[in-house]
């Protein structure tokens, strides 16, 4: 032992010799990375008047206190139809003209009973074999662009906002949105496959026939119900839901693939009341900003939050081809699921920071706010809210008796679960510890991340509204939220504590070393030889070279002094 | 009577979609004018930048009155592999100043789309003239055409439709170039990757990074080399002492002579047990 610890001090007493008397190896200083353009918290361009409550085409809207709220005329065109409201609202949406039609008030309590809605299917953040970009884009998070399949709401004119733009059009979104129906209403779900792939929809946990009357199958699902929807095809499913509650719908051709890529949805059937005119399309989820009749009765506002998952590997199968034979080929007979991990984690479609600027539930004290809450993971969800305790109501849309609710602050669901809670804002130290912004996010750890990097994923925040202010921006006391809002943020390159400990960077980034050390002079004579057969060979020429050398050393010496004398002599 | 008007609405839906498995196409010809140039129906049928009569700066009259029909849909992408949408026809020629009275026949089930872009935008919104229907159905519109050569592009722009193959351009006069990735037409501006012939494609590809010259095969070749070679030399000294230089050279060669026998065996071998399964098989 004692002779170890010598060894070791005589060693180390050399190496400080060696290093020289003069020369300290000094660490680099920190080197400051700048931040670059970052966005402003909100760029929405939404007019301040689309957040107000207000009435229009006879819809009551209700606030919505955020950076990027729904367009009031959407809205208005959800709750009536597109056939019940007035040219003009109809113009200020972007919805064909028959995306929605609503009639025949069957059993005479006030409300349309016959829904016919048509959804299309289209891919955003799609291959161009035109510019290296993609398009119609939609980002998750600054600069983060995964290709993606939603269903929308059958839409008319561009796909962008405008030829020179390509950023899709509002109505292009993840996720695929949210459909409402009043239990009993007889509804028609038209899919027009625009799409360049079969596709399907399978109306998961909601009351629909095997067959319809027709005798064509209705369950969505090509093995056992009816051929999958071909590109460039229709197809009609028929309902009358009998019970209510929050379900899902989402395609099921290749559904390994269909649903993360996002063809998967909220579907959610609400009771029947008398004259009680449902929000049929929630775009992007969110804040529901007209609640159906029987929601009112006992709470104040509805929140839809639908959370997915990505790999990126996946989503960037459909940017790597145009042709539809590739991709389908790298879909189905190459990507495997098994061997996948997700990287980016959305709520309603963004990740932090832009859920700050769509999903804020805005809330004031003492009111009782509906969750209704879809794992569209491809694993569990720990949903876990700061600051509050919420009573879990209803599990897979079927209420739990009252008395034996759980109130609890982590609420865990399976991959395609649904759970509805009451979210109670009564400061009372069980429900709420009182106003302020509290977060609230799925309590696994990849899942606040966004492709590892932190604080990202579905992060959002229960905002009272003493702390947000009127255009949606939260009154946050912490950290400035600027780097979050930049790509360089996201692709790594800014070391997230550079200017919080002190004004020379004690926690930023070393300096790169000046000096390069050689390793680079090597590598150019070595080009010919491949593999370690080559080298090995290639070693013993030289070895062969050297040994003949040295058999004719004095020769070479001889030849070399004439050389040498001849030089001389020229010179 | 709630069921019975269910039953009625579910005999109509039934209806329609025998109508439409007939492929009868629908004729969107009552649409309402809701000014500058922008027609619509209830049905989602759509015309923007309608003009019969406004004539562009530089023309001075309308040079002629043509039509042309186009027809869309899925089964138009058979001719062109890669793709999954397209029109029947991928490029258009008019004179300048022509008024042209496009038929747009979509036969497919979903929306399409001709779209124009590039138009002057003191007539035309946007500087657009736009035609959109649901199938199977047609639907027309007239634009008159500016007096300069000039290459439209036509396309529809529902996602993934253009880059599918539903492309084309408009060529007024001369012209002005063309535009990539028109099916039958144009090469894509960014090219699939169909990967190598079979065999290669499967090869292992090495992605060993090209690593310095001194590797460690490479030292042990060395040392083999220098401590070996006084070996090596010893027993050829042995093996070839007292033989002419000739001498020398026919051993070699008829070492090299057994090689290549050796090897012409092991392939005759090789493509004996590859044929010989027709042996075993019937004959028919």
């Amino acid at each position: 032992m004692q002779k170890h610890s010598l060894v070791v001090f005589f060693g180390s007493a050399s190496l400080l010799l060696s290093a020289g008397v003069g020369a300290i190896n000094t660490p680099p200083a920190s080197a400051k990375v700048e931040l670059g353009e970052a966005e402003p918290f909100c760029n929405s361009g939404a007019p301040p008047e689309w957040r107000k409550s207000q009435v229009l085409e006879g819809v009551a809207i209700q606030e919505s206190r955020v950076c990027d709220p729904d367009n009031p005329a959407d809205i208005a065109a959800f709750v009536k139809g597109t056939n019940n409201i007035s040219m003009q609202t109809l113009m200020d949406t972007k919805l064909a003209s028959d995306a929605l039609s609503k009639t025949n008030d069957m059993d005479g309590d006030g409300d349309p009973d016959h829904i016919i809605i048509k959804l299309e299917v289209m891919e955003i953040n799609g291959h161009s074999p035109d510019f290296p970009g993609v398009v119609p884009t939609f980002d998750i998070a600054p600069g983060v662009q995964p290709g993606f399949w939603v269903f929308t709401p059958k839409t008319r004119d561009m796909s962008t906002t405008s030829f020179a733009s390509a950023v899709a059009n509002p109505l292009l979104r993840l996720p695929a949105p949210v459909i409402r129906v009043e239990q009993g209403d007889v509804v028609w779900i038209v899919v027009e496959n625009t799409h360049y792939f079969p596709h399907s929809i399978h109306l998961h946990g909601v009351d629909h026939p095997f067959m319809d009357h027709g005798g064509e199958g209705n369950d969505g699902v090509g093995q056992t119900s009816q051929m999958d929807i071909m590109p460039g095809q229709s197809k009609t499913y028929v309902i009358r839901p009998r019970q209510p509650g929050t379900m899902y719908y989402h395609c099921h051709v290749q559904p390994h693939t269909h649903i993360p890529m996002g063809l998967a949805g909220m579907f959610i059937v609400e009771e029947n009341r008398p004259n009680n005119w449902v929000q049929t399309f929630n775009v992007g989820a969110g804040q529901v900003r007209h609640p159906s009749v029987a929601v009112k009765e006992k709470y104040s506002q509805e929140y839809d939050l639908h959370y997915q998952s990505i790999d990126k590997e996946l989503h960037k199968l459909i940017q790597s081809a145009n042709d539809p034979r590739l991709i389908a080929k790298a879909m189905n007979q190459e990507y495997d699921i098994t061997d996948a991990k997700d990287d980016y984690f959305v709520l309603n479609g963004r990740s932090f920071p832009y859920t700050l600027r769509e999903s804020l539930i805005v809330v004031e004290p003492n009111e009782k706010v509906k969750l209704r809450i879809l794992n569209g993971h491809t694993e569990n969800l720990a949903l876990h809210t700061h600051g509050h305790k919420a009573t879990e109501t209803h599990y897979d849309g079927i209420e739990q008796n009252p008395s034996a609710q759980i109130t609890r602050d982590v609420y865990s669901l399976a991959p395609a679960q649904r759970l509805d809670l009451e979210l109670n804002t009564a400061n009372d130290g069980l429900h709420s510890y009182g106003a302020g912004l509290w977060m609230f996010h799925d309590h696994v750890e990849k899942a606040f991340t966004t492709d590892g990097m932190g604080e990202g994923g579905s992060i959002s925040l229960i905002a009272y509204k003493e702390y947000v202010e009127e255009n949606g921006t939260p009154k946050s006391h912490g950290m400035d939220l600027k780097p979050y809002f930049t790509k360089k943020y996201w692709e790594r390159k800014l070391p997230v504590w550079q200017d919080w400990a002190d004004d020379w960077g004690s926690l930023g980034q070393p300096a790169a070393p000046t000096t390069n050390p050689s390793a680079s002079g090597n590598a150019g004579s070595a080009q010919a030889s491949s593999g370690s057969w080559g080298k090995l060979f290639t070693g013993f020429l030289l070895g062969m070279a050297g040994y003949f050398l040295y058999l004719n050393r004095e020769r070479m010496k001889a030849i070399s002094g004439q050389l040498a004398s001849q030089w001389k002599a020229r010179k | 009577m709630a069921n019975l008007v269910y039953l009625l609405a579910l005999s109509f839906f039934l209806a329609s979609s025998v109508s439409g498995a007939e492929q009868k196409i629908v004729e969107h010809n009552m649409l309402m004018d809701h000014g500058d140039g922008h027609l619509m129906d209830m049905e989602g049928g759509m015309v923007m930048g309608q003009n019969k009569d406004k004539l562009p700066g530089g023309c001075d009259k309308i040079s002629e009155d043509a039509q042309i029909t186009v027809k869309a849909g899925h089964k138009y992408a058979r001719k062109f592999p890669g793709t999954m949408f397209a029109f029947d026809q991928q490029e258009w020629r008019v004179k300048p100043c022509t008024r042209l009275t496009v038929h747009f026949i979509n036969e497919d089930n979903v929306r399409h789309q001709w779209m124009m872009h590039g138009l002057p935008k003191y007539i035309y919104d946007k500087g657009m003239f736009h035609l959109e229907v649901t199938g199977p159905a047609k639907i027309s519109g007239t634009l008159i055409l500016p007096k300069e050569d000039k290459t439209y592009l036509v396309h529809c722009d529902i996602a993934q439709h253009m880059e599918k193959g539903m492309k084309g351009q408009l060529i007024v006069g001369n012209g002005s170039g063309t535009f990539p990735s028109i099916p039958g037409l144009t090469d894509l501006a960014i090219p699939d990757d169909y990967g190598q012939a079979q065999p290669a494609a499967t090869a292992p590809v090495d992605t060993q990074p090209a690593d310095s010259f001194l590797t460690g095969s490479l030292i042990i070749g060395l040392v083999l080399g220098i401590f070996g070679a006084p070996f090596v030399i010893r027993i050829a000294r042995e093996r070839f002492k007292g033989m002419t230089f000739n001498d020398f050279l026919a051993y070699v060669s008829g070492l090299f002579t057994e090689l290549v026998n050796a090897i012409m065996k092991f392939f005759t071998w090789l493509y004996q047990l590859v044929t010989s399964r027709n042996r075993y098989l019937p004959k028919k």
